[in-house]
């Protein structure tokens, strides 16, 4: 990728003019990776070993591994942790099959695809908080589908409050998120189907295999790259959760639908310990660059991906 | 698919075709479901609302659009939005370009680390510069500004940004390059007048997806935006359905307004995306 041979016939001679218009062309990129990302990287790491009320002015207090200690024996982390889980478990479970089915229908040769494709992909255009704001009015206990319905069949009484009621709102939370990322996906699943050349289909048809044999041994095994994908994006992407979850619950009742990010969150800007929060940010980074170094190699081992 | 089998033998066919009509037309149905209620709850009144969720509005009323703009500064938020998701992609476009275009075509040793720089960055979880990005702000007075919350933005959709364009750039051939430089062309020329509009195909699936994040991004500009005046849409459409709990109609109101705007980019932009997305533009 970088420094590949085709770069040594354009590099004749080493010329500083050359070094510095480089460096010049690097200079923004850096830059705002360094006072945006580095900066608050080391700052976080440094502030997770203190305490502090995060008024400006207010001594941080050096206090060690306290805020860790703290966090671990905490019901709530790990309730957060296991919320996590969840989002993953719902992406492989229900994300995963949805997606690649709605990526053989729009390949398949029914009438409509380009309107089905279009009609699908919406959602994530929509913006995740107009998305996770339509779905709160829809399951709204009071004026909500449920309560007109209950209003139409005349029955009273009052609605189940979905989004007040524990371990429930995660997993509608998560089925929110998979109804608006499956177009998404499906398209990252179609672009491994319309890479399968035509005669292979035709092949595996003259052998005989029906449609559920050929997806099972023809297909899927051809899409392997998207499912990679697929698994990555899941993986790396469930402790990142943050804006669905928030605008649909805020985390709670009580911070029992948090995600690790909320909590983070919820620690600096509700509760003001900005040292936990900080140290949240921790297990957040080590967590993510683990998840994201572990996936890419467990799916990538095969330097051949031309994704 | 199911076409060419069909040839042979009708019957299996036609019923696995029936199945993907009916699968095809209820995801078709449960996707636009909550759009077209909130579009139809947007012109009722609050009681009809409360009555029935699902039935056309008896009269169809534009006064919830008013209020909302009127209590909520709907469109002033939007217009902030906008302007936010604006910048960010074409302040990432060139800046990840510039560095794109270095990291593709020279060849000094210390690319290698700045490479594994960016790399880095794709790895590092937004969230965790959550409170030293706060406290940065509050040092240099950058709360309410919008300025600081695009350079934000820009930083966090930088290394995927740089990630992917150094992909894009490495698969155009050198030999265009090398005319370009015999024409007289010097790295900026060539960069913006060469390899640009080779790459402005891919180049616009990405930019559009920087735009949806920075257009509905919530955590930093609930961090650094207090005045309401300059919050972005996703923080003020929170704050108005939990300031005005009963006043539900308007909610409906400002949510539509809030996706008019993706809407319509969806509507001129979809082929494009969808082009994009199926020639692999995703890599996670």
């Amino acid at each position: 990728m970088v420094g590949s041979k085709a770069n040594k016939k354009i590099k004749r001679k080493w010329k500083p003019k050359d070094l510095l218009i480089s460096l010049l062309f690097l200079a923004p990129a850096v830059s705002i990776c360094i006072v945006f990302i580095i900066y608050p990287v080391i700052d976080t790491v440094t502030l997770s070993f203190k305490k502090w009320n995060g008024m400006y002015g207010v001594d941080k207090i050096f206090v060690g591994v306290e805020n860790y200690v703290k966090i671990f024996s905490d019901r709530l982390f790990w309730n957060a942790m296991l919320n996590s889980v969840y989002f993953m478990i719902g992406g492989f479970v229900v994300l995963m099959p949805l997606a690649f089915g709605l990526a053989l229908l729009i390949t398949s040769k029914i009438k409509g695809t380009g309107f089905f494709k279009t009609c699908y992909f919406l959602p994530v255009m929509l913006g995740t908080t107009a998305v996770a704001m339509m779905w709160t009015f829809i399951l709204n206990p009071n004026y909500g589908i449920a309560h007109t319905v209950q209003n139409l069949l005349g029955g009273s009484g009052k609605v189940l409050d979905v989004l007040n009621t524990k371990t429930l709102n995660v997993w509608v939370v998560v089925l929110v998120n998979e109804w608006m990322y499956a177009g998404y996906n499906m398209l990252i699943f179609a672009a491994g189907l319309v890479a399968i050349p035509d005669d292979i289909n035709e092949a595996a048809e003259l052998d005989g295999a029906t449609g559920w044999q050929r997806i099972r041994y023809v297909t899927i095994p051809l899409t392997k790259n998207s499912f990679k994908i697929f698994s990555i994006l899941c993986i790396t992407g469930c402790i990142k959760v943050f804006d669905i979850i928030w605008a649909m619950t805020r985390g709670g009742p009580n911070d029992v639908s948090s995600t690790p990010s909320i909590m983070l969150y919820s620690q600096a800007f509700s509760y003001k310990l900005f040292g936990r929060s900080s140290a949240y940010g921790v297990i957040l980074l080590v967590l993510g660059v683990t998840l994201s170094v572990l996936t890419n190699h467990l799916f990538r081992e095969d330097k051949s991906v031309s994704f | 698919m199911s076409d060419t089998i069909s040839r042979k033998s009708k019957k299996p066919v036609k019923v696995s075709t029936i199945f993907l009509y009916i699968f095809a037309i209820m995801w078709a149905v449960l996707t636009l479901f909550p759009v077209f209620v909130t579009v139809l709850a947007s012109f009722k009144s609050n009681s009809e609302i409360y009555l029935n969720l699902l039935s056309l509005p008896q009269k169809w009323l534009f006064s919830n659009y008013v209020s909302a703009n009127k209590t909520a500064n709907a469109l002033r938020t939007v217009g902030n939005s906008l302007t936010v998701a604006f910048c960010t992609t074409v302040a990432n476009t060139l800046v990840g370009m510039m560095a794109g275009y270095i990291l593709s075509r020279k060849s000094y040793g210390f690319l290698k680390y700045v490479y594994l720089f960016f790399m880095i960055g794709v790895m590092v979880p937004v969230h965790c510069t959550l409170v030293p990005i706060n406290n940065i702000a509050t040092a240099l007075s950058a709360k309410n500004n919008l300025f600081f919350l695009i350079l934000v933005y820009v930083a966090f959709n930088m290394s995927q940004a740089i990630f992917l364009y150094v992909g894009f750039l490495d698969s155009i051939g050198r030999d265009i390059d090398e005319a370009a430089i015999i024409d007289g062309c010097n790295d900026w020329s060539l960069l913006w007048r060469i390899l640009f509009p080779i790459c402005k195909p891919i180049l616009a699936t990405e930019a559009i997806f920087i735009f949806i994040a920075g257009y509905s991004e919530l955590v930093f500009s609930m961090i650094l935006m207090t005045d309401e005046r300059r919050f972005t849409v996703s923080r003020a459409m929170l704050n108005f359905s939990s300031v005005h709990t009963q006043d539900i109609a308007p909610q409906f109101a400002f949510v539509v307004l809030s996706f008019i705007p993706m809407v319509i980019i969806y509507i001129v932009f979809h082929s494009q995306i969808e082009k994009g997305m199926l020639s692999g533009a995703i890599k996670g």
